[in-house]
Formats: structure tokens, sequence, C-alpha cells
């Protein structure tokens, strides 16, 4: 990716934009036509997408199996408020952490692999995390899900927040939302960040410029696993429960696919944009036609076909378009082979 | 330790199914690089086209319909067996066409690529035939059971595995034993050798596509009767199938086939004496392999690992 | 069988002419004549949470019609309280994320204030939690699983089908009186084949019988061929699988591909008639029902035959257990608000749980009754096998006997269910 011009700020004039925008949700999204919960689901998935980019987007690690990590924030979530503490923070720390552990396992495995071998083993890790879902019933609840998870109050002490209802907790997962983006934002722009963009470029070059190729690897997934797991534990909030079939292949599958068609690979905000265009269209269309899904994976294609840069890319050229700038070199859409 | 044979023969038959469901896979992964996720899809595919072909009339015009219905079981099986593939061996040329685009660039596209199309071939499966089941109707001759070592067997199950292992035998000739083989291969070392020896390489990886998707087809058909016939069977095949690659190795035939036949012995092995594991199974030995050979069994440094 | 048709020949003449004057009577609700829709009253809004997609799609299609065809049928005679009944689906993909969505979007979007329609426990599972917290009714039309009465029971859920265990204790201990003392479980490594599985092992021991090996069957198993190998080495009298989903049809094709429902007899839990109707050729063994469209029972020939007026070509020609659960459910539930007067939740909650249906009108052979502890319908169950003697192509069952209600309670229900006290729950008036 090209370094965008505000790099190197905490905070970017684009991150403050969004975050006026989307606290003013709940006032319009009744009005438009849409409902606060999907108002919850969008965020959630973009923290997901967002850790997910680090490994796909910055990295160049197609990981087809994080769905495992989502699913076990969900889970560890829960049991931790069963078993721990139903405390809001402790939860939400056990759902990171377990996530992490998790992330640290498989890393293991699979960061020295690139390509379809690192694409592979994550598929296979999350056909096994899953499988240990079913198959642990007396612990997770198997099929039947891990119920009822509790919306925990957000107590600061002086002050507690109630989450029951769907605006409360889409203000709490605002929160966390905009912090995921502040620190995402500085570890994409960071030297470590840059190390994997240039892993992401040639994993030989970067091996050859002395750096350990495999930390970064494994740091890089760790990370995203944290991300997928603080979703998933307020996924485990906003649905009362935790189930397996957020393991499963296809849904680790749709994140690549959301990630991709919003421009992850080019740009910062591709992932919560691919998100968003995802979740809403499954959400109108589907209240339309009992198909969507086909018509999103023609999408889908076209993009591929046409324009791998996706949504964030056809922004890109827009502005460079209409910039007073000389035009810049075309962006790199993909990786210079060795 | 007598009771351990009958296992052993169906961890073999089980094998060579796997095998027979990766080949196809193997091929466009071994020759041309290219992941190719729609290979579910398309496998899923060429099961619902055998029964369009082996079911209930088709409402084709001038009773086309009715009088293919009226032909023997026998005969529209094996024309079906061809068939089948063919129809959609054509869309694969159609998917190679599309993929032509992401030649260039990272390969993660063309993989995308080809997971974006197995998602809209299995929808458009889905608005034509909808979401029930289907059986897979088979000739008698080889249906029902047979009598062996006191125990009753599947009679399809051993005619599908001796399928399989034809479709092997072909595979293997038309890479080994053949120019037209060789060309491919040599196209995979070095492309532009190729072509500046005046091969249309272009047509010859339409070839290569459509063949590779015409092996899924035909084992969509071949494992139809025995697993039934459903929107998201798809997942079933490219699933184990990705796992033998890996396994045995990219790049590697042989690899392959005996990747498969491991995974066929140890799911049929573990489910008779740890049945519980024997799905998981393989993904254990998958980790456990390619955590100690890198590159899986047989498996050659690939484009695909960059 | 013979002696049940005498019996019932008696008893039935007799009620016959009350039964099915009984039934048109309730069927066209406590008010005697058609009514316009109340010019101001607003439409009751319900939403159908049913699957199109996934593992359950065809069942879920199925169960949609059944639930459409109730509320046509409603609509047609002025509504419920003069209002008319509105409906929306949405497909809930077999899966809770989904779900959850969804019941989000018809509660707080779509001002439903009644949902129906689940096949798969994690699903109304889901829905359960969404409800729950406005207060919305569910009613959970076809999730056999024992939980659905247990602890996942809730107050603002109705359960309308018959569980696994209700399925296993009317077929187990006849099985091991008369067929054979020697069992073997395949269960399905999964929560719902479990609970099946224990209740099996459960009554096999206690009616005198042992269960001589038991198989697991992961989910998403394909080839049962080892499992059919060892079957037949073992040598059991019984087979008794809890497998079901997509890895149950597979077995059953295998098994009857090779006969072996000849060497041994297999003993099952319910069967859903678009499993059964998209595989006819494998029937295998014993399995349980709750309703079959070719019961001699008042009310069914007719209600056959509106389902076939409207059947478009993509549905089954008959209806079978999960679209007459599905109506079944819906039907009650209308006519709860009915009764209540009003659709204030709480009044229909209390309305349901009084429940109690006569035989004619449930279209089943003995009186059903709701459960007010776990909200769990308690009604007949019916034994079938494969007919022999088929009067046309949809009469793929034999009925072999049916059982009460009151001989099948699942001894652990209720057990862990905990229903929220009526203060707790939000209060809904649709």
């Amino acid at each position: 990716m090209q370094t965008p011009a505000h790099a190197g700020r905490l905070i970017t004039p684009a991150m403050v934009g969004v975050a006026l925008v989307l606290l003013t949700v709940p006032l319009w999204i009744a009005k438009v036509g849409l409902y606060q919960y999907i108002g919850v689901e969008i965020l959630i998935w973009a923290i997901y997408a967002l850790g997910f980019n680090l490994l796909l987007g910055t990295a160049g690690l197609p990981s087809f199996g994080h769905g495992a990590f989502f699913g076990i924030g969900a889970y560890a979530f829960g049991l931790t408020q069963f078993h721990v503490a139903a405390n809001l923070w402790v939860c939400l720390l056990g759902g990171i952490l377990a996530a992490s552990l998790a992330g640290a396992l498989v890393a293991g495995f699979v960061a020295r692999r690139r390509g379809i071998y690192f694409a592979f083993l994550t598929i296979a890790f999350g056909q096994v995390f899953w499988f240990i879902a079913m198959k642990a019933r007396n612990v997770t609840g198997g099929e039947d899900g891990l119920l009822p998870i509790a919306r925990l109050p957000a107590d600061f002490g002086i002050v507690s927040f109630d989450l029951t209802g769907n605006t409360a907790l889409y203000f709490f997962v605002l929160a966390l939302f905009l912090a995921t983006v502040v620190a995402l934002w500085r570890l994409t722009y960071s030297p470590f960040g840059r190390v994997l963009s240039a892993i992401r470029q040639s994993e030989l070059r970067a091996a050859h410029l002395g750096y350990q190729v495999v930390l970064f690897k494994m740091l890089a997934f760790i990370v995203s696993a944290a991300f997928a797991g603080l979703a998933g534990s307020l996924f485990a909030m906003a649905q009362g429960g935790a189930f397996p079939e957020v393991m499963a292949l296809h849904y680790s599958g749709y994140i690549v696919m959301m990630v991709l068609v919003g421009g992850g690979l080019v740009s910062f905000w591709g992932p919560v944009i691919g998100v968003v265009v995802f979740l809403l269209a499954r959400d109108l269309l589907g209240a339309v036609t009992l198909t969507w899904m086909l018509w999103f994976g023609l999408l889908f294609v076209a993009v591929i076909l046409f324009k791998p840069e996706g949504i964030a890319g056809v922004f890109q050229d827009l502005r460079r378009r209409f910039s007073r700038q000389p035009a810049a070199p075309a962006q790199p859409a993909a990786r210079s082979t060795s | 330790m007598f009771n351990l044979i009958p296992f052993l023969i169906n961890g073999l038959t089980l094998g060579l199914l796997f095998a027979l469901i990766a080949l196809g896979f193997m091929l466009i992964v071994g020759v041309m690089e290219q992941i190719n996720l729609a290979h579910g899809s398309l496998f899923a595919l060429g099961a619902y086209v055998a029964y369009a072909l082996l079911g209930p009339p088709l409402p084709l015009p001038a009773g086309v319909g009715e009088w293919w219905a009226e032909l023997p079981l026998g005969l529209r099986y094996v024309l079906a067996l061809v068939v089948a593939p063919c129809i959609v061996g054509l869309l694969g040329i159609l998917i190679e066409q599309g993929m032509r685009r992401t030649y260039g660039k990272d390969p993660l596209f063309g993989l995308l690529l080809t997971f974006g199309a197995a998602m809209v071939i299995e929808d458009v499966i889905r608005s034509i035939w909808g979401t029930r089941d289907y059986i897979l109707p088979t000739p008698d001759a080889i249906s029902g059971g047979f009598i062996a070592l006191n125990l009753i067997w599947s009679t399809y199950r051993f005619f599908a595995a001796f399928a399989a292992f034809v479709f092997i035998l072909l595979t293997w000739l038309l890479i080994e034993r053949t120019r037209f083989g060789a060309v491919i291969k040599a196209g995979a070392h070095d492309s532009e050798m190729v072509r500046a020896l005046g091969y249309d390489l272009a047509k010859l990886r339409i070839a290569v596509f459509a063949i590779g998707t015409m092996l899924a087809a035909a084992a969509g058909v071949i494992m139809a009767p025995i697993w039934g016939i459903r929107p998201h069977m798809g997942v079933d095949a490219v699933i184990p199938a990705f796992l033998i690659i890996v396994l045995g190795g990219v790049g590697s035939f042989w690899g392959a086939v005996i990747a498969g036949l491991m995974v066929g012995m140890v799911i049929g092995l573990t489910a008779a004496y740890a049945s519980e594991w024997s799905l998981l199974s393989m993904y254990i030995l998958l980790i456990v392999v390619v955590t100690f050979r890198a590159r899986g069994l047989f498996g050659k440094k690939s484009i695909l690992e960059a | 069988m013979t002696d049940r048709i005498t019996r019932r020949g008696l008893v039935k003449g007799g009620t016959m002419l009350a039964g099915a004057a009984a039934g048109f009577g309730t069927f066209y609700g406590p008010w005697k004549h058609n009514r316009a829709y109340a010019q101001e009253g607003k439409p009751i809004k319900i939403g159908l949470t049913c699957d199109a997609s996934g593992m359950y799609g065809a069942s879920g299609r199925d169960e949609l019609r059944g639930i459409t065809m109730c509320i046509d049928e409603f609509n047609a005679n002025g509504g419920v309280l003069g209002r008319k009944i509105e409906w929306i689906t949405a497909d809930t993909e077999t899966n809770p994320a989904t779900a959850s969505r969804v019941a989000e979007r018809f509660i707080t979007r779509e001002d439903c204030s009644i949902l129906i329609g689940a096949i798969h426990s994690g699903v109304a599972n889901a829905i359960t939690q969404v409800a729950e917290k406005y207060g919305t009714i569910y009613l959970n039309s076809n999730s056999s699983a024992p939980t659905e009465a247990g602890e996942n029971c809730s107050r603002i859920k109705f359960v309308w089908d018959g569980n696994g265990t209700n399925f296993t204790m009317s077929s187990v201990k006849a099985a091991v009186e008369r067929v054979g003392k020697k069992w073997l479980l395949l269960t399905n490594d999964y929560v719902w084949g479990h609970e099946t599985s224990d209740a099996t092992r459960k009554l096999v021991e206690e009616a005198g019988g042992e269960i001589i090996d038991e198989l697991l069957i992961p989910q998403n198993t394909r080839d049962f061929t080892s499992y059919l190998l060892k079957i037949q080495q073992i040598s059991p009298e019984v087979v008794a699988p809890a497998v079901g989903g997509d890895d149950g049809k597979i077995l059953r094709a295998q098994v009857a591909e090779l006969g072996l429902d000849k060497q041994a007899a297999w003993v099952q839990s319910q069967q859903d008639w678009p499993d059964v109707w998209s595989a006819p050729d494998s029937i295998v063994g014993i399995f349980g029902t709750n309703w079959y469209h070719k019961l001699k029972l008042p009310g069914v020939d007719d209600f056959v035959k509106r389902w076939q007026a409207r059947a478009d070509a993509d549905a089954i020609p008959v209806p079978g257990n999960v679209s007459y659960c599905g109506y079944t459910a819906m039907r009650e539930t209308l006519r709860a608000i009915e009764r209540a007067g009003s659709t204030n939740n709480i009044a229909i909650i209390k309305e349901l749980e009084q429940l109690k249906i006569p035989a004619a009108d449930r279209m089943q052979d003995y009186d059903a009754w709701m459960n007010p502890d776990t909200h769990h319908l308690q009604q007949t169950i019916y034994l079938a096998r494969r007919n022999p003697n088929p009067v046309d192509d949809t009469d793929l069952y034999e009925i072999i006997s049916a059982s009460k209600p009151e001989d099948v309670i699942d001894p652990e229900e209720g057990k862990l269910c905990k229903l929220a006290p009526y203060e707790q729950i939000p209060t809904v008036d649709g």
C-alpha cells in the first residue's frame, strides 16, 4: 500500500470524520429502514476485519481459518462470565487472551510457511477448533450453543452503563471500534507494520535485510487473532450466546471476501467499507430475494476480475483523478514477484 | 487380526475414491500452479448434471426428454459419465478465461476468483434444483451388495474404486506418456521457453483447466450414489482435495495418489477403532506431516509458496 | 395392528360425527360469522424465522408452507380479533448468527409481535435469546432437541414438536420385548445424538436389554462403510442410530443399499417427511413421526386437500410432520389470541400454557396438551416403517403404533427448566 498522507499521526482527519458519522447513527438508522442491531453487528465485524487485514492486506498472509479465533473469543467470554467473574472487563480480557493464546499456538505451526501451505494449515486448524467446539459439548454446549450470555454493564467505578439495549451496546462497541482503529493505524504505519509490508512484497528480501521474518509473522498473526477474539467476545454479548458455526469454513471465507471487496489490499479503511457493503447487502437484498448470495458472489467475482483494489481502490482512483497533484504512480495492487 | 482385513480393504477403496476426488484439483494445481477452489462446486455440478440425465425426463422440446428417459439406464449411465464432465468442462473453460486476467498478479487473486466462482456455482445450483436432496439412480448391475468374507459389501463402491483407478491411470498416462503432458509440464517450469518453441501456451492452459474440471465432474458423478446429491456437497470434496494436495506435496502426481490412499486408510481405520476421531484424524495427519516435512510428502518448490 | 383397527373402528364410528363437527367448528374459530377486517385495527405481524438454505433448507421451506397456509386460512375468515395477519420471512440459513440478526430485524424494524419457525436447536436458541429480551413470543415449531424443554426453555418460547426422548420412549420398550435384547448404539457425536442415545440406553437397560456397543459418529461423516462392517462383525439384534441431518440421510441410503436392515432391526428416532420424500428407497427399520397424511382421522383428508390446492411446483405433494407442526403451532397460537381477546404477550402466554387440544381437532389419535412448566406440547407419537403396500406414490409409511402422550413423557423434562416469572417479561402488545 502506498503510504497515505497522515500515516504519521495518531488520529487522522478521516478517523474524526468517521467517528462523528458513526456517533450519529442511532439518530437516523431507523429512518433509513434499518435497525440498531445491524449497526452493532457491522462495528463488531469491522473490528474483526481490521484485525484480519493486518494479516492479509499488510502482511500478505491469507488466513482462511480466522473464524476459529472469533469463535474462541466468543466462547471464552461466555465461559469467563460463567466460571470466573461476571465482570465485563474481566470477560473481555478473557476473550482476547484465549484468542491470542490460540493464535500463538497456530502461529507456531504456520508462521514458517507461505502461500498455499500457510493457507491450508489455517484451514486445517480452523476445522480442528470447530471440531473441538462441537465435541466438547459439556463445556461449549455443542450445537445448542453456550447460553445465556448476558450483556454485562460497563462499570467504570464512578459510573456504570447498562448495555442491555442495542443502542447502549452500540456506543460501547463504537468506543472499542475507534480504539481499534487508532491502534491498528498506528501499528500498520509503524516500523513493525513496515516490516510486514516488506514481508508481503518479498519474504526473501526481508530476511536478507536481517529481519526475523518468522517472528514478525507470528506477531502479526497473534495480534490479528487478538482482535478477532475481541470481536468474538462482543458478538457473544450481542447475540446472547456463542455458537460453533462462526468457526466453519465458509464463515472464515466471508471475512476474506469482505476485506477484499472493500479494498483491504490497498487501503486501511477498505475492510470497514467491505463489512458495511456485505452486511447491508445481506440484510437489504436478503429481505427481497432468497438468492442474494448469488448476486454478491457475482459482484465479488467482478471485483476480482476488474478491480482487485476493491471499492477503496475505486475511491483512490477518483481522488487521484480530481486532485491537482501530478499523477501518482499506479498503485501496485499485487506484490511484485521476487 | 483377521478382523482387520475388511477395514484395510475398505481403507484402500476409500483411498482410491479420495485420490479420484483430488485428481482434478491436483492437475490444475500441479501443472498450472493455480488453486481451483471451485473444484468442489464443479464436483457438485457434475453430480447434478448426471442427475438431470438419469433422473426424471427433462422438459425438452419435441419429446427429446421423454425419448432419452426411455433408454436403458445402463446406457444412460455410461453416457452420463462422459457427457456430464464435458458439459462441466465447458464451464471450466469459462472460469479459466476469467483466471487469465489474474495470471500475472498475486496467486491470491486466482484463489479468490475461484472461491467466488464456487459460491456463484453453488447458488446457481440451488436456484435451478432447489435445496432438497436427490438420489442418483444407478444400473442394477453395479448396485446392491455382495457377500465376501462373511460380510456384505457394497458393489457400487468397488465399481467406483475401480473407476477411480482407471481415471488415475489415464491421467498419469496423459501427463507422463504423451507429448501434450510433456509440454504442459515444461510450460509450468519455464513458460517463456515453451512459447519460444512455438507452442500456444494459452490453448494448452485452457486444455489443462478443462481436463481438471472434467475430472472434478467425473468424481462428482461417481461419488453421487455414495454421498447423495445436495447443494453443499462440494465442500465435502474440496476440503479433502485440498488436504490431500498439501499432504502429498504440491506439484507431485504420486504425492496426491499416495496421500489420497493414506487419508482413506486413516479415516477407514480410525472409524473402526476410534470412531469419534475419524474425521479429525486426517487434519492431525496433515499437521503432523507438514510440521516435519514442510512441503508435504513429495512436494517440490513451487511458485505457490511465495 | 389389526387390534388397533378394530378397536379404533368402534370408537371412531361413534365419535366420527361429533369429532367432525367439533373439528369444523373449532377450526373456523369461536366466532360464528365471517367478519370484515376492523377498519381501525392494525394488522398483526408475524415473523417466520424459517431456514431456506443450509442443511435444513428443504424442511424449512416445507415448514413455511404449513405456517402460511394457516395464516391465509385465518385471513380468509376475517383474521384474528378482526385484524388482518401479515407475515414476513427471511432465510435463517440454518445458522445461529444469521438467526439472531433476522430476529432482531423482525422485532425492531418490522414490529413483529410473534416469531415462529425453527428446526436446528442452535438457531432456535439464538432466536430465543433475542425474543426474550423484548418479550416477543417465539414458537419453536420443529426443533426436536430435548434441551428445548430442558435447560433452554423460556417463558416466551413454546415447543410444538415431540423431542428425541419422546420418540425413543415410544419405540424402545416394545422393541426390547419383541425384537431382541442385544442393542448397538450409533451416536452422532453432538448434543442431540448423545441425549437421544443416553435416553435409549436407560430405557433398554430398564427393559432388561443390553447395550453391547456404542459407536460414535462425528458430524459430517460421509462414509459409513467402516461402521457398517463393524456392525456386521458385532452382530447385534437391534441397531439404534441417533444420527441426524445429512449424516443420517447418507447412513440410511448406505444401509438400505446393502440390505442391512434385514439383518438386524433398526430402531430410530423421528424422521422428517421432507427427508424421507427425497429418498423413499432409503426408508430403513422403524422410526417415529408425530403425524402422517394418511391417518384415518377426522380433518386429515380435508387438510391434505387444502394443502394440495395451494401447493406450488416445488412443494411436496402432501403435507408431512414438518408442515403439520408449523400449521398447528400457528393455528393454536392464533386461536389463543382469539380466546385471550388481546395481543398482550402475557395474556397469550397464559392461554397457551393451559392449552388442551382434543384429538379430533388435532388430527392425531389422542388429546394433546401443553406442559405449563416446560412449554412443551405433549402429543401422540407414532411409530412407522416402510409401507409394503402403498396405495399411491405418497403412501410411504405404514403406521404400526400410536402412543399416548402420557406414556412417552420425557422423564428428564422440566428438571433443568426454569421459566422466568411473568413480571420479568417485557410487555408486548401487537
